[in-house]
């Protein structure tokens, strides 16, 4: 599949850069790699097959880059420092614990699907004199910038920003510095703010700048039209991709390596859908992610059309239902039983 | 001797003072939907699964609060509509709008209950006695909703002086309100020393009372309900939500809906100007006359009009076939664009209402018949013993 075919994926790709601009940056960097990434922290409710679908797709943005002659490197980061900074010093180790094993899954993802992804801890760096070296630059030019301050306060929500200030904006200083330094970073929409603060330091510091690259929104499956209607915005934002109990949903979420597959079954034959693409359609996008566990396994690289092919009219409602109840488990949840 | 003005000045002028009132309208709506912070309906049509023509078509184009609703909706618990009128006059083809929707708000699993407000016509001066709205009610105003197809087991029809209940009711709400409330809520004037106490009982209380009696406990409880008003009704809307909350009970939702504008254009279709309203009692002469002698979007120049087209956002006829019949999805466009003239259109709706008033008449025998399978009698007792 061409870099072309894999951004303009209906469904699965929701803003991304051009091919052009990509393999530009690829072509100015060479002979060192284009830098790929996608972060996540966790909770303690598993490993949502929305992870999967950063994971598999990083993987796909790579080997189309390679394809077309490019260096590549992936990096999945698990941000554990960060997920046990809202956690409560009881909790700390539990939580260290926690992105061990996501750190794991991780790499059990490679095994299963051959996604050559490079696993990176926030620990393992966020002490280094390297990095903290970096995080100091960032802070003392943002403080001389009201700007760039204003924006740093702007990725916090507004009824957290005297905590955090009270807290230097560490968090947010800490995730700038992590992202600043790749080329392509890969997350969902409501990321962009992180993302827009290192590329106006990037450019005054007259280096290059991250490009954001947008999968679609995460959703609930097996919610009715109702919930969807009561929840204003859910469209553009979803739930939170890699934790399973965002809005305390973690029955609503298909969990790798917990949920079973019948259960699933029902969720999806109960679920919310539509034929308005601007809607959310939580099955379609486990649909998508199954095609794209189906491709690695296969060795396929064919496109995945199944938005279009829903949309219209080539695939039924029914027939989709079905489609994504038995692909979630043939190729997903059979995959990692324990 | 007076200079004649050309038709095609005066038919030009015709349609530019047509669509700026078009405009102004548009705009009113809006504006008040704004003004009052609610959200549009469309939202909703994108996600029920089967939403009504009011709400498809954005005649119903506001709601406050539809999400406390929509679960229920689904099919997740007993919900309520309220939605009541004054019976000065018989039914008309604007009541007709809200009571489908009333309907379809029953098909989606509501308990329907339908004060019938003679105490309300009596106090702001719209009959003569209590005895006359009290009569129009059961002689023309519950046979015909009966007729238009409501289950008698999911709907509860009470006349205000009939149910005295309700006026205890009214009693327990009121003392969660003051007179300062009530005033600044409906705008009273300089002159509110010259309304009426059962005035201003009836908006302070009574009104709350209908509004939030489904959720007393002789009818389940606490739950989700809803309203189907007209914006200038948003004031009962505010106050009944604070008394909600007062007596820990779900404020309610209120949907909005556009007035159907009246066949004489001078303002909603109203009881109170017979001319501007089609009843649903009316005898087919008496139709076939007012449709023919309407206020319309068209022009004075037949010529003009097949050029330029009408004007039907502001037209009655085009309201009234657009609203009540099937089959009638392109005829906004074909006015618009002058493919259909006013006589031909005024035709087509006197056949469409002649064919409704018949049916619609035929069954009103049988309904008035039901209406005692209608009315609500439960004595609401929790108050007085708890």
């Amino acid at each position: 599949m061409s870099i072309e075919a894999l951004l303009s994926t209906n469904g699965l790709v929701k803003e991304a850069p051009t091919a052009k601009s990509i393999l530009a940056r690829a072509d100015y960097l060479a002979p060192s790699p284009i830098r790929l990434f996608y972060g996540e922290t966790y909770d303690d409710k598993g490993h949502t097959i929305d992870s999967l679908k950063y994971y598999l797709f990083v993987s796909n943005l790579a080997e189309t880059l390679q394809k077309a002659g490019r260096l590549t490197d992936s990096t999945i980061l698990i941000a554990d420092t960060a997920a046990c900074r809202n956690v409560g010093p009881e909790n700390q180790n539990y939580y260290m614990v926690l992105g061990e094993e996501r750190a794991n899954f991780v790499k059990k993802v490679n095994k299963v699907y051959k996604t050559g992804l490079r696993v990176v801890k926030m620990s393992e760096y966020i002490h280094s004199p390297d990095f903290l070296g970096k995080r100091e630059k960032i802070i003392e030019q943002c403080k001389g910038d009201p700007t760039l301050m204003e924006a740093i306060k702007k990725t916090v929500p507004e009824s957290k920003v005297e905590i955090e200030r009270e807290k230097g904006f560490l968090y947010s200083f800490d995730e700038i510095a992590t992202i600043i330094n790749f080329d392509v970073k890969v997350g969902p929409p409501r990321e962009d703010l992180y993302d827009n603060v290192a590329r106006s330091i990037a450019k005054r510091g007259g280096k290059n700048q991250i490009m954001s690259l947008f999968l679609t929104p995460s959703f609930p499956v097996g919610m009715n039209w109702a919930y969807f209607f009561a929840n204003d915005g859910i469209e553009d934002h979803g739930i939170t991709a890699y934790k399973a109990g965002s809005k305390r949903l973690q029955k609503n979420r298909v969990i790798i390596e917990g949920s079973n597959p019948t259960y699933i079954r029902e969720l999806i034959n109960n679920s919310f859908i539509s034929l308005n693409r601007s809607l959310p359609n939580p099955v379609l996008d486990i649909g998508i992610i199954c095609e794209m566990a189906r491709n690695r396994l296969e060795g396929n690289e064919r496109q995945i059309t199944l938005a279009d092919d829903f949309y219209e009219g080539r695939v039924s409602e029914t027939e989709l239902k079905e489609t994504v109840g038995i692909g979630v488990e043939k190729y997903i949840l059979s995959k990692f039983q324990k | 001797m007076k200079e004649q003005v050309p038709i095609d000045l005066i038919a030009e002028k015709d349609y530019k003072d047509k669509v700026a009132k078009r405009d102004k309208e548009s705009l009113y709506y809006e504006g008040k939907a704004e003004e009052l912070s609610l959200k549009s309906t469309k939202r909703f049509a994108e996600y029920h699964p089967n939403p009504s023509k009011s709400i498809l078509t954005g005649i119903t184009f506001a709601h406050r609060d539809l999400e406390s609703v929509v679960q229920s909706m689904a099919g997740e618990g007993p919900w309520a509509v309220i939605s009541g009128l004054n019976p000065s006059g018989p039914l008309h083809f604007g009541h007709k709008q809200i009571f489908e929707e009333v309907l379809w708000m029953q098909k989606q699993g509501a308990e329907v209950f339908i004060p019938i407000t003679n105490d309300e016509s009596y106090v702001v001066g719209k009959v003569k006695s209590l005895s006359e709205s009290r009569k129009i009610a059961y002689d023309k105003v519950i046979p015909s909703i009966i007729a238009m197809g409501f289950s008698p087991e999911k709907t509860h029809i009470f006349v205000d002086s009939d149910y005295p209940d309700l006026y205890n009711l009214a009693i327990d709400i009121s003392k969660h309100l003051t007179l300062n409330k009530i005033y600044k809520v409906f705008g009273f004037g300089e002159n509110k020393e010259d309304e009426n106490p059962g005035t201003i009982f009836y908006r302070g209380g009574i009104q709350l009372a209908q509004i939030l009696l489904p959720q007393y406990e002789e009818f389940g409880g606490k739950r989700p309900s809803v309203v189907p008003v007209g914006i200038d009704q948003y004031p009962y809307i505010l106050l009944a939500r604070d008394a909600a909350l007062k007596k820990g009970f779900t404020p309610p939702a209120a949907t909005f809906v556009r007035f159907e504008e009246g066949l004489d254009g001078k303002g909603k279709m109203s009881a109170s100007r017979p001319g501007s309203a089609i009843f649903l009692t009316d005898n087919l002469e008496d139709a076939k006359r007012k449709i023919k002698s309407a206020y319309t979007g068209g022009s004075p120049s037949a010529a003009f009009q097949r050029e330029h087209g009408g004007v039907p956002e502001i037209c009655p006829i085009y309201q009234l076939r657009a609203y009540h019949f099937p089959n009638n999805d392109g005829l906004k466009e074909q006015c618009a664009t002058g493919k259909i003239l006013c006589g031909e259109c005024k035709k087509q709706a006197t056949d469409e209402v002649s064919v409704y008033l018949a049916e619609h008449q035929a069954k009103l025998p049988v309904a008035k018949s039901k209406i005692d399978k209608f009315l609500l009698k439960k004595p609401i007792r929790s108050i007085l013993t708890k």
